[in-house]
């Protein structure tokens, strides 16, 4: 099977918030989502973001662990602490650049997108990218990677998250274009 | 298999002790594909995982949809029938008791005959609605009328789809929602969408709309907001609410002077274009501009954009049609495809996107005062001949035709109608003008409500019947494209709920009516008695059949035999359906909202959605997640209009029309009109913005303008802001 990613294309979001909805329904989360959709400046307009986990290359979650609790899958899943070996330090959320990690007081565990890796493992796009009414998100192959690559020119010449950002030492699975996704558009007519 | 550009073969995940059951949504008219989870054990509906391979939406949802299944193991499900005991607690959820069915039935029919032994037939009222299926749809109209015999049944969709209904008939001779199947939209060239919130009434759409940006298309929107959708437009025409009839005439005025026409076209299959195009003459850009307040460029750029598309569809929505012209705003609108001819071939047409999960359906099978099964009229003496003898009543037996939904409530205040059966709907929400809607309600001599929650209409009742929800029970819905799909059960009846058919049957039967109803067991013998009867008529299903469904994904009506496989295009063959084959181009003088803006009463009110609710809320304010994302109606307010009033975002303060009040909080938000203010209506009780609303209805549809009157918002002294 041809490796798949989760592909962003924030200027689609419209703020349906389907995907926090769609979350709690893999079978794996126990009802909690885990990601957030933001709002960019709720004054001035209606424009929405999400913001996902980018499951990094070399996670700063899993690496700022005392007791490895943070596993990566063999499809590049940065997978939620496990209940044996997590001491509920939270050094993770506070590591990751993003403020992903969810932490569960009660159960003194830290919880995070895993990309439904019941269903990734599978071949079967996480819930989130199933259901994105918009195409924010999506699921795609390493061809379509390379087309979306390919048709967004953007005026940087950058377009992975990985590269936005100085500080971003290492690449990450999840792909976002940045905004401008129309830039240049050749019109129909 | 769909052969969509966005299609992929995906399995589903079936986790173990699970089965899924393969259905659509409960909501809106996208009814977008879905599987409900089912634990095998417990034979319950736990969940939901998408449907891939369903051609509208292929797995798609949106929170709304997501959730849906929520609603049917819900604590707040009504188990067993209720009786009001204490009458002095009608308009509260308190005062009933729990009663048998045999109790509650025979109170019912007990009281219906002996309220039309009293007053006549036509006291009892039945008041219905479209997020149902259609074998429902169509029971419902047989049950008042030949079940209960009276001439009083109406419904929801007289707040919903009235208007594109006269619109369309009226241009077009026949009443589809959509000339063309969604998956025709992302690849046309041109979207012109007028008075749609798409991306949060059906934001299932927007993966198609988006595209037609991407492949290079253009996106008009017209709407007094900068919504999700408009805030991506190539062009926003932001006009003030209520001046839709003004765009659409300056738009054609363009076409014509532009030589955007095709003259042909129009010669060979249209109606009414001279008189027209001297009506539209005086639209100028200016003078649109003037009423619209939309500025001159945008018009005559968005004019310019949709003649020259090779092919384009139009949309609308609510926002042009729940208005005291709704139905000329729709006829304006489908006049600019008419004159351009740009509809009867794939990718060009016009659409209006369907509110309610069987808006469609459910205004074709004769729950409408003045229709009968497959879109046959009542004032034709023929069509009433033909359904008698279907039905095997005398043809005298056949009722009168009634009144519309909102003109029956002015029927309850003056006792010519003493008694209503309300089913799947929650007029004391959704109606405008509550305090007149309300005080009618409790005016009644007696009231049944069908519902599986207690609605805030439910409160009125004197008996509550329980009754199942979507997804336990089989039958079929037709979508916005005219496309009809199976629904199917996936639980047994919840508690001691039923069936909405199952209860009409059984009253009827016990109104001494039973010989008409008795060989309807269960939803597919209502779908074959409702085919026969629509075999000639205009919306014909005689050819559809519940395997033809499974089989082709769906089946768009019409479909007339066995070997029919539907019809997915309308007009391909440039027939259309007004006698002579003509669509009529229509000459529609302009006229402002009935309540226009002044000094007392200075900002203009509309009303509309948001993503996270559904029609009157009944069913989505318990949902957790819906409730926790969008808890309260606000009032959205420009920052220069918050600025003039002096004030803050979260403020509460008090708005008011000449018909009511209510209060809300402050939402500062650019993307409106200075000179318009916005609540949403999925409110009840003192929330409601249907308080304030204005019932000026338009004088074909029946609809009333929800979407523009006049309003002024009164601050509130101090503490009272904080708390209220």
């Amino acid at each position: 099977m041809a490796k798949q990613v989760l592909y962003i294309e924030m200027e689609n979001c419209i703020g349906c918030r389907s995907c926090l909805a769609a979350c709690t329904q893999c079978g794996g989360h126990d009802n909690r989502n885990r990601n957030y959709v933001l709002d960019v400046d709720p004054f001035e307009t209606r424009q929405t973001i999400p913001l996902m986990c980018l499951h990094c290359v070399n996670p700063a979650c899993a690496r700022s662990c005392p007791a490895q609790a943070i596993q990566i899958a063999d499809n590049g899943a940065v997978l939620s602490a496990l209940v044996e070996k997590c001491i509920g330090c939270q050094n993770c959320t506070i590591a990751c650049p993003y403020g992903i990690p969810k932490f569960d007081e009660e159960q003194n565990l830290m919880y995070k997108c895993d990309l439904c890796y019941d269903r990734s493992k599978d071949g079967i796009p996480p819930m989130c990218a199933s259901v994105c009414p918009t195409n924010t998100l999506q699921w795609i192959d390493e061809k379509e990677l390379a087309e979306k690559q390919a048709q967004h020119k953007l005026a940087n010449g950058k377009w992975m998250a990985s590269q936005m950002i100085e500080p971003l030492e290492s690449e990450t699975n999840v792909k976002i274009s940045l905004p401008g996704i129309l830039q240049g558009k050749q019109k129909l007519f | 298999m769909p052969t969509d550009k966005f299609f992929k073969q995906i399995a589903n995940k079936v986790h173990p002790g699970e089965k899924l059951v393969s259905t659509h949504c409960s909501y809106c008219g996208m009814q977008c594909g879905m599987n409900l989870r089912v634990d095998t054990h417990s034979n319950t509906i736990i969940g939901v995982e998408p449907r891939y391979d369903f051609p509208v939406n292929l797995g798609k949802m949106c929170p709304k949809g997501v959730t849906a299944y929520q609603q049917v193991n819900h604590p707040d499900r009504i188990k067993r029938p209720l009786v009001r005991r204490d009458p002095s607690l009608k308009g509260t959820p308190d005062g009933f008791a729990e009663v048998s069915w045999e109790e509650a039935l025979t109170l019912v029919t007990n009281k219906f005959k002996e309220l039309q032994a009293r007053y006549g037939k036509d006291t009892l009222s039945v008041y219905s609605g479209v997020s149902m299926t259609n074998e429902k749809c169509y029971l419902t109209g047989k049950f008042a009328r030949v079940g209960l015999q009276t001439r009083y049944v109406d419904y929801n969709g007289r707040f919903c789809m009235s208007s594109a209904a006269a619109g369309l008939n009226r241009s077009l001779g026949i009443d589809r929602g959509s000339t063309v199947p969604w998956t025709d939209i992302h690849q046309t060239d041109c979207l012109f969408i007028a008075g749609s919130n798409a991306a949060e009434c059906h934001p299932t759409s927007m993966f198609r709309i988006w595209e037609v940006q991407k492949r290079g298309g253009y996106l008009i929107v017209a709407d007094p907001r900068e919504t999700p959708l408009a805030r991506r437009a190539d062009i926003h025409l932001d006009l003030r609410p209520g001046t839709d009839l003004a765009l659409a005439n300056g738009i054609v005025h363009l076409l014509i002077k532009n030589g955007h026409i095709d003259e042909e076209f129009i010669r060979n299959h249209t109606n009414g274009f001279e008189e027209t195009k001297e009506l539209v003459a005086s639209f100028t850009p200016e003078y649109v501009s003037e009423i619209t307040g939309i500025a001159v460029e945008k018009i005559v750029r968005a004019a310019e954009i949709y003649g020259k598309a090779p092919e384009a569809i139009v949309l609308f929505c609510r926002g042009i049609e729940q208005q005291s012209k709704g139905t000329d705003n729709v006829s304006g609108y489908t006049n600019m495809a008419l004159v351009t001819g740009k509809i009867g071939r794939p990718k060009s047409g016009v659409a209006t996107l369907t509110g309610q999960g069987n808006g469609q359906g459910g205004r074709e099978h004769g729950q409408k005062a003045d229709q009968l099964p497959g879109y046959r009229k009542m004032d034709n003496p023929e069509h009433v001949r033909e359904v008698a003898c279907l039905w095997g009543i005398p043809e005298e037996e056949m009722p009168q035709k009634g009144v519309s939904a909102y003109e029956m409530f002015q029927l309850m205040l003056d006792k010519t109608i003493r008694s209503m059966y309300l089913l799947c709907s929650n007029p004391a929400v959704s109606a405008p003008n509550q305090n007149h809607v309300r005080a009618a309600m409790k005016s009644l001599d007696f009231m049944v409500c069908a519902d599986f929650y207690m609605s805030e209409s439910a409160e009125y009742a004197d008996v509550i019947l329980p009754v199942t929800t979507w997804a336990e029970d089989d039958g079929t819905t037709t979508n916005l494209e005219g496309r009809v799909i199976r629904h199917r059960q996936a639980q047994e009846w919840y508690a001691e709920s039923k069936p909405d058919w199952w209860i009409q049957i059984e009253i009827a039967k016990r109104m001494g009516r039973g010989q008409y109803f008795e060989h309807l067991k269960n939803p597919r013998d209502i779908f074959d008695e409702l085919r026969r009867l629509s075999k000639g008529a205009t919306a014909d299903y005689s050819g559809i059949t519940y395997e033809k469904i499974d089989q082709q994904n769906g089946v768009f009506w019409p479909c007339t035999d066995d070997g029919d496989q539907g019809t997915p295009h309308l007009f391909l063959d440039k027939k259309f359906k007004h006698p002579d084959g003509k669509a009529k181009i229509c000459a529609l003088p302009y006229r402002p909202p009935a309540e226009e803006p002044d000094d007392e009463y200075p900002l203009r009110l509309t009303t509309g959605r948001v993503v996270y609710h559904y029609l009157s809320g009944n069913q989505t304010r318990r949902i957790p997640f819906l409730k926790a994302m969008y808890p309260d109606p606000l009032l959205e307010v420009h920052p220069e209009t918050a600025k003039k009033y002096g004030l803050e975002h979260g403020e509460l303060v008090l708005l008011q029309t000449r018909r009511g009040e209510a209060k809300y909080r402050v939402k500062v938000i650019a993307a409106i009109r200075p000179d318009t203010v916005f609540v949403a209506y999925h409110w009840g009780k003192d929330e409601s913005i249907n308080l304030l609303t204005n019932p000026a209805l338009d004088p074909y549809s029946r609809m009333p303008e929800f979407k523009a009157c006049a309003a002024k918002i009164v601050k509130l002294p101090k503490e009272e802001q904080l708390h209220g």
